[in-house]
């Protein structure tokens, strides 16, 4: 038996001997620790750390420190998170897997610090917005997620393509929740199902996140005579779609439910998520992996034990990223040098291939390419594409669904679909 | 119409389950309990372990939810309450860092990630066009079952009546010989047991999650406020009036407007009747 | 203000500005971020110890008015563009307007029921921030790139050090005023005060209306020093918590008393970050604060004296 004296004095020698090896480069991870979103971006991070170091360390054999700063998830310790890293840690370098708020609450202090910091979870547009509107003060960030104008535009060709051309669908509610998430979707897939896939709008129903009961709000919708439920849900997802299951109700539902990206979907729900189908950035649960990104699996699998089993996509992001990140920093000589670093980022570009098709690309728009469909730019955010046969880059997003057995697989675009979109047994066929 | 009445019906159940334990305990041991919502969690929490992790039954499930509430609850009186005298400002901030406390404590045992519990009573029985899940019902009967029988409970049995005296008059009940401190520490157990089971439906209604602690306990201090403290009726009542307010406006109005309505309730009675429209100081 | 001033009292309050005005020169950068927090908590927490601790009438919503100035000088500056030295005084005044219209009907209601209603009201915020015009709000997301006063931590941390001085001062000098001894008595007997000739309704709306002005001063520099504001940052029940476990920690009816309890606390949660990355900082955060008020619910003011009347013996 060890004595807990001994455990504790080779705890310390352990740490010495860590210590002793100086870390030259420090990454700071912000975001949730305790959550599964968190999680997937700082284990991506991790691993991506620990393959630069043992591949001989980054900038001149230099080895790189993580150092965690959590948010809970929670605004003002996301402001705090930021300057514990900046100040008391000094880190050269920030990885994030915050949530919209928590980002555009830290923010101010990224402009204030201008350290180089990368983005893997949060999609909001309004963010490149500022990237747009004030491109010095924002040099310092990437966001390596498509954004969410970009997920709803091509939701709509799923509209045409399969939910009207294949189910028959002329109409649809839309049951958004009442948050800037919610809107901004909302608006995007009101104004273009009518003209671009003909589906009519027959109503749209706001509610309130706090939502106890969704009964009233399902008949409601049926009441508006719609063919399908287009839902809008980012915050207690779980919630609307394990109601519409316990209540079975008759009607296609589809849309956002950020709550289904994760293989824990299931076990959470208990199995009470069957027959839910979302829209998900790349790569999503039920995604068929290319050769690269699967030894990141590979490697994640062996690594944690705990949950999430299979990072979500934020993890794969932070993992490309943070490696083209450090890319970019040998290019410029290190971080200090943001403009230089902008630079070198802006021109990293990862081709990932699958049986000889273009998969995933990991890369940013450059300031002045307009994107052909949604005819605007996104610069420093993660490339995508909006039309097949998608050539240039992965699509933005996939539609997936849970089926009622437990099974998990692509719906849609075709190029990437794993299996059919059906609808849940209790609801009528049209 | 019919779906309306249902909904709104089944709804004011839940509700009305969730406020009793928070005004009993208001009422009697006159303290506001912030760490009401936390009874709710871990009840809900208790449920999910034992039915959905371990795979026991269901009713054993509800079992021990119950029991972790009533044990909670104890405790609670015996190391919170007791050693501050029952003195109400610094009971209420405590209770306050103890429902923060638990809610970290949920976290490192459970994760951050919500989680759904397996419907009670599996299935739906549709009713003209309403779709109405044999559990909600359930909780629905529950509900007025519990509620009912707490009535009688404090009207006709020795121990109820001994709770409307300490409600009353303290040192009164002192005098005739109930012991305060005993129906004080029956009062907190019991509460605690209601909310535990208030948040195996409530939770199986929405989802369990660390947080959850806080959306109850709003409920239930709007049904107190509107109510007024210490009435059992009147909280069914309220809790009526307050579950029917949010199905109409849900189906009528707006839904995104649902939970500002029921505040500006709170704020009309607030101004039109301080105490509550049933507002008495005692438990009747 | 009368002879109950004297020299003991001027000499301890310059020590405590020469502090503050050193204490750039003595910690590091870092910690002076943390002190910056510790401030802004501490302007909240001594903002409701002002009305609960030495009123007895307990604040659970406290954050509301605090949103109320943070909101106001957030939307004026960043959607209409006024200068901050306009909107903040205007934001001060929209708390103090606001809050006088929140306390006219709770003034008939006392005790826990006023505790409750506070709680309400916060809520009620809550959801209105997020429904009613979120395109001056933000909604959900909130507003960021509000224009920042200071740049850096040394400048952030003069500024709130100046405002919780001067908080401070303000509220400790009121305290020394008859009026002062009027308003500890409404936390000990109402009818008390009857007799003494004060209208004890009115002492009531002053010490409301000055602790919410407190509030929302605080909270518009606080929002200009962030750079963004959010619903769930302001309008949360932990925000609450903070604030009265600060208060009540330093020492409830001490008014300086909860600028230590915030520096105690939020230096707590910060120090334990290297050693419990994770969730485990939280609960032992508010372990700790559990004991230490199950301890000696008088906080550490009452502490410090017991020690003192120890070394003394």
């Amino acid at each position: 038996m060890i004595s807990p004296l001994k455990t504790l004095t080779g705890a310390a020698a352990i740490a010495l001997a860590a210590s002793a090896v100086t870390a030259d480069i420090k990454v700071g991870f912000i975001g949730s620790m305790s959550s599964d979103t968190g999680l997937s971006t700082l284990r991506g991070a991790e691993i991506a750390i620990e393959e630069l170091n043992a591949a001989g360390g980054v900038l001149g054999g230099q080895k790189i420190e993580l150092v965690t700063a959590d948010t809970r998830e929670d605004v003002t310790e996301g402001v705090k998170a930021y300057e514990y890293l900046a100040e008391s840690e000094e880190v050269d370098f920030i990885i994030s897997g915050s949530i919209d708020d928590v980002s555009l609450g830290w923010l101010p202090r990224m402009i204030e610090y201008q350290i180089p910091t990368l983005d893997t979870w949060t999609s909001y547009i309004g963010i490149i917005d500022m990237v747009v509107e004030n491109p010095d003060d924002m040099k310092p960030y990437f966001m390596n997620i498509a954004s969410d104008e970009a997920l709803a535009t091509l939701y709509i060709n799923f509209g045409a393509d399969v939910l009207k051309a294949q189910m028959g669908f002329e109409s649809v509610v839309i049951l958004a929740e009442d948050t800037a998430f919610g809107q901004a979707i909302t608006g995007l897939v009101t104004e273009a199902l009518a003209p671009v896939a003909g589906i009519e709008v027959k109503d749209t129903i706001i509610y309130d996140i706090n939502t106890v009961d969704f009964a009233p709000l399902f008949s409601k919708a049926q009441e508006s005579g719609a063919d399908f439920i287009y839902q809008v849900s980012s915050v207690n997802s779980q919630v609307i779609s394990s109601q519409y299951v316990k209540l079975q109700v008759p009607m296609a539902m589809t849309g956002v439910n950020v709550s289904a990206l994760g293989l824990e979907y299931w076990e959470d729900t208990g199995g009470a998520g069957g027959g839910i189908s979302t829209l998900s950035p790349i790569p999503s649960v039920g995604f068929e992996l290319d050769p690269a990104s699967q030894a990141f699996v590979d490697t994640y699998q062996a690594k944690y034990t705990s949950r999430p089993v299979m990072p979500h996509f934020n993890g794969f992001n932070a993992y490309q990223g943070l490696k083209q990140a450090f890319a970019a920093a040998e290019e410029a000589g290190g971080f200090k040098d943001v403009n230089g670093w902008n630079a070198a980022m802006s021109k990293q570009d990862l081709k990932l291939m699958k049986d000889d098709k273009l998969w995933l690309r990991y890369g940013f728009w450059d300031r002045d390419t307009v994107e052909p469909v949604t005819n605007r730019t996104y610069p420093q955010n993660a490339l995508f594409d909006l039309e097949a046969p998608y050539d240039f880059a992965q699509p933005s997003m996939v539609v997936i669904q849970w089926k009622e057995d437990g099974n998990v697989g692509v719906v849609y675009p075709p190029e990437y679909a794993t299996t059919d979109f059906t609808l849940p047994s209790w609801v009528p066929a049209k | 119409m019919l779906q309306i009445i249902i909904q709104g019906l089944l709804l004011s159940g839940l509700y009305a389950l969730i406020a009793v334990g928070f005004t009993l305990i208001f009422s009697v041991g006159r303290v506001l309990n912030l760490a009401y919502g936390a009874y709710l969690m871990l009840g809900g929490y208790a449920f999910f372990y034992v039915s959905q992790t371990l795979g026991m039954p269901k009713l054993l499930g509800v079992v021990a939810a119950v029991a972790v509430g009533v044990i909670a609850g104890l405790m609670k009186h015996r190391f919170i309450v007791k050693p501050l005298k029952g003195d109400m400002v610094p009971v209420e901030i405590a209770t306050l860092i103890l429902a923060v406390v638990l809610q970290s404590a949920v976290v490192l045992m459970f994760g951050d990630s919500s989680k759904i519990l397996h419907s009670i009573i599996p299935g739906v029985v549709q009713v003209g066009t309403v779709s109405v899940p044999y559990s909600n019902v359930f909780a629905m009967i529950v509900s007025w079952t519990v509620l009912i029988a707490l009535y009688l409970f404090i009207r006709k049995t020795h121990l109820g009546r001994a709770m409307q005296a300490v409600s009353m008059d303290q040192k009164g009940a002192a005098i005739s010989g109930v012991n305060p401190d005993h129906v004080n520490m029956m009062v907190w157990g019991i509460s605690g047991g209601l909310g535990a089971l208030g948040g195996v439906f409530f939770a199986s209604y929405t989802q369990l999650y660390p947080a959850m602690w806080v959306a109850p306990l709003i409920i239930a201090v709007a049904v107190v406020i509107v109510g007024g403290i210490g009435s059992i009726i009147g909280t069914l009542i309220v809790a009526h009036i307050i579950g029917f307010m949010e199905v109409m406006t849900t189906s009528l109005i707006a839904p995104e407007l649902r939970g500002v309505f029921t505040m500006a309730l709170i704020i009309i009675v607030l101004v039109v009747s301080p105490k509550g429209l049933f507002g008495r100081e005692e438990i009747h | 203000m009368t002879s109950n001033l004297n020299l003991r009292h001027a000499i301890y309050w310059a020590l405590f500005a020469g502090l503050l005005f050193a204490m750039p020169y003595l910690v590091s950068k870092g910690d002076l971020r943390t002190m910056i927090f510790a401030l802004y908590v501490g302007i909240f927490a001594m903002s409701w110890d002002f009305l609960s601790g030495r009123t007895g009438y307990i604040s659970f919503g406290h954050p509301f008015l605090i949103g109320i100035g943070a909101y106001a000088t957030a939307i004026l500056s960043y959607r209409f563009d006024v200068p901050v030295m306009f909107s903040i005084p205007l934001a001060v005044i929209i708390t103090m307007v606001a809050s006088t219209m929140f306390i006219l009907p709770a003034l008939r209601i006392k005790g826990s029921y006023f505790a409750l209603v506070t709680l309400a009201f916060m809520e009620l915020m809550y959801q209105l921030v997020q429904v009613i015009r979120p395109d001056l709000t933000g909604g959900t997301r909130g507003i960021s790139g509000v224009e920042t006063i200071t740049r850096g931590a040394v400048n952030g941390f003069y500024l709130a050090a100046f405002l919780a001085f001067c908080v401070a001062l303000f509220l400790w000098l009121l305290t020394r005023t008859r009026l002062g001894a009027a308003q500890s008595a409404i936390g000990m007997d109402e009818e008390a005060l009857k007799g003494s000739g004060i209208n004890a309704t009115k002492l009531k709306l002053f010490t409301f209306v000055v602790s919410a002005a407190v509030a929302g001063l605080g909270g518009a520099f606080y929002v200009h020093y962030l750079g963004s504001i959010a619903p769930r940052a302001i309008f949360d029940i932990n925000f609450v918590f903070t604030i009265i476990v600060a208060a009540l920690l330093g020492g409830a009816g001490t008014i300086t008393g909860p600028l230590f309890g915030a520096f105690f606390l939020t230096f707590l949660l910060e120090y334990l970050r290297p050693w419990l990355p994770g969730a485990e900082r939280y609960l032992i955060y508010g372990g700790v604060a559990l004991v230490l008020y199950m301890y000696q619910p008088k906080g550490m003011y009452a502490i410090a004296a017991k020690l003192r009347a120890g070394v003394m013996k």
